[in-house]
Parts: C-alpha cells; structure tokens; sequence
C-alpha cells in the first residue's frame, strides 16, 4: 500500500564516483554503505537516515537519505575505505532532489565531458 | 558564492618515492584540492614534470622524537623554509613543542590544557586535527579520536588558536574531498565555516609566514 502523498517523507540523490583498484559488485558496496552508516551513527541514526543504494554501475551510482541527513550521509561515505582488502575511495559528485536529475546534472555531464575529447581524436 | 569555492590545501600527505606523484596530484585537483604538502624526502626525488596546472606542491618535514630532544631538532629545521609539523603525544611533548618558536602545526595533540594552549598563542602555534583515524578506525579507537578532538576543538575556540584540518593520505584511494572533510568534521562539532578556514585560509598564512618576505607578524619586506 503507498504512503499519502502529503506523508511521505523528503529525500534527496546522492551522485558519487568510485576510485578503486579492483571493482567492486553491487550487493558489496551497499552492504559496506549500510554497515558504515550503523557503525558511525548506531541503529537509530541509520533509521532516520534511510539509506540505500539506487544504481550503480561499478564507477557511477546514486545513493538515496533523508532531506536532512544529506551531511551525515557524506561522513559515513567518507569513512568507507576498504572493501574486501580492497582500497576504494568515494567521491561525491552532487546531491538532488530527484534521481533524474541527479543523473542527468552530475553522471551524464561528466560521462559527456569525457566522451568529447574522443571524438574530436 | 558557496563557502567551498576556496582553494584547499592538505598538509600531511605521506607518499612512499617510488609511487606516482602525478598521479596522485592528479586525483588530488579532481577532489578539489589547489596543492598538497608531501612529507619526508626532499620532493626533487619526484618527477615534478608533468604536473597538472594551478597545482602546487610544497615540503613539510615531520619531527617525531623524544620530549628532550624536541627543542634541538626544531631548532635545527627552523631557518629552512619548509613546513614543520610536530606529531602530538602525551603532555610532555606537546609542552615542549608549543614551548619553542619557530615550528608550524602541532598535529592531534592527545592530552591539551590550558597551558598548552595559552603557549601554543604566544608561538603562534596551528593546531592539527587528523581526520585520517576518523576515516580508518572503528569503535573504541574512533571513539577515543572523536573525544581528543572535541576537548582540543573547545581549546582552540577558546583561546583562538588557528585548526587546520588533515585527511592523512598514503595513496590517491584515501583522498577526500573537502566537503566530505568538513562533514566529517562536523561530526565532533565543528562548523562547516570553520572546516573550510582550516583547509584554505589558515595554510595560506602559514605560507605566507613561511615565504623569504617575512620576518615577523606585521613585519614584512616589500
């Protein structure tokens, strides 16, 4: 059953980009997002957060929080820096209120910026 | 303007001679950053090529000895005009680095007292927070790290000693971002105002302090 328009809650798209040096699955990085969140703000912290992993695609993805939790989000990323034995490093590219536009303003225009040099090649 | 249109600078970075500076100079002014500060050897032992423009790279040196030997060794570095980072310890060796002039950042200090502080501001001493335990620790280590820091933040509010901020990188996969800096700074209460002073405005004075034209606070040759 779905949530009263005027009930349901605010959230904003996290779009962040991946430096690693092997890649990382899906299932891996969005448990290692959650258990980082748990352990830097306990249980209830990581429920008012709301969390979770949109998309991603082994470089790009779009992480989901609450409206204002979008700084706190931002540290836990931040303390995420081994996956497995492997080094990653997480770098947010911009924060929206929809998962269009985080898309289109902050993976597109990068994946576009770095198509054009090979083009003209 | 946003607040973090600065330009940013990390002191702090430990870089092993062999691994690629470019590289990691590179990924450094992706993340945001305007120039680094490398520690240990000389960075002429690094290929300064083919750096990315705008993007500058200075030397620090790092002291870490016993408490007695401190003053000697500080004094020893003192007229080179390379940064001078003290690693922060137990009380003896805070007291005996923010007692001598000449040196630039007393980084995570572990047990911070009045007395320090007040010495720290007649030496003009910045204060060091590492964020890098923050990042790589879990549980009661980070724990013990969030509480040195917020005693050492209502220090340095206090008696307005000048913080800077550092993400201790070993290689271009613990880099951060500035604005990931200032929130995990946020975490043990400081304002994201005074995370991007930490990062921007403070290391340019100390190189302002640190250039051939300065001789002493308000003192300079034109």
């Amino acid at each position: 059953m779905s949530t009263l328009p005027t009930l349901r809650e605010k959230k904003r798209y996290i779009a962040f980009e991946i430096t690693s040096e092997q890649i990382i699955n899906r299932s891996e990085l969005s448990r290692e997002i959650l258990s980082s969140i748990c352990s830097l703000f306990g249980d209830k912290g990581s429920s008012e957060i709301n969390a979770g992993l949109i998309s991603y695609d082994g470089r790009y993805g779009i992480i989901r929080c609450a409206k204002d939790q979008t700084e706190s989000t931002r540290a836990a990323l931040a303390c995420i820096y081994k996956i497995r034995g492997i080094r990653i490093s997480i770098l947010v590219l911009g924060v929206s209120g929809t998962i269009k536009e985080a898309m289109e303003k902050f993976i597109q225009k990068l994946l576009n910026k770095e198509s054009r040099p090979r083009i003209e090649n | 303007m946003s607040l973090f249109d600065a330009k940013f600078y990390d002191f702090y970075v430990h870089l092993a001679p062999d691994s690629a500076l470019t590289r990691f100079a590179s990924e450094a002014k992706r993340y945001g950053y305007s120039g680094i500060f490398i520690l240990g050897p000389k960075i002429d032992k690094f290929g300064l090529s083919d750096l990315p423009g705008d993007f500058s790279i200075f030397s620090a040196n790092e002291i870490s000895v016993k408490p007695s030997r401190l003053r000697d060794e500080i004094r020893k570095y003192k007229d080179s005009k390379n940064i001078l980072i003290v690693l922060g310890g137990d009380e003896e060796t805070n007291r005996a680095a923010v007692e001598t002039a000449g040196f630039d950042i007393l980084l995570q200090p572990a047990k911070f007292n009045h007395v320090i502080a007040k010495a720290a501001v007649d030496n003009s001493v910045t204060i060091g927070f590492n964020l890098g335990p923050i990042i790589r620790l879990q549980g009661e280590a980070r724990i013990r790290e969030f509480r040195i820091m917020r005693t050492n933040l209502k220090y340095a509010r206090k008696y307005g000693l000048k913080m800077i901020l550092t993400g201790d990188p070993y290689s271009c996969y613990d880099l951060r971002s500035p604005r990931e800096m200032a929130a995990l700074a946020g975490l043990f209460g400081m304002t994201s105002k005074e995370a991007v002073d930490a990062m921007s405005s403070v290391p340019l004075d100390i190189l302002r302090r640190k250039s051939t034209d300065y001789i002493q606070e308000g003192i300079e040759i034109i």
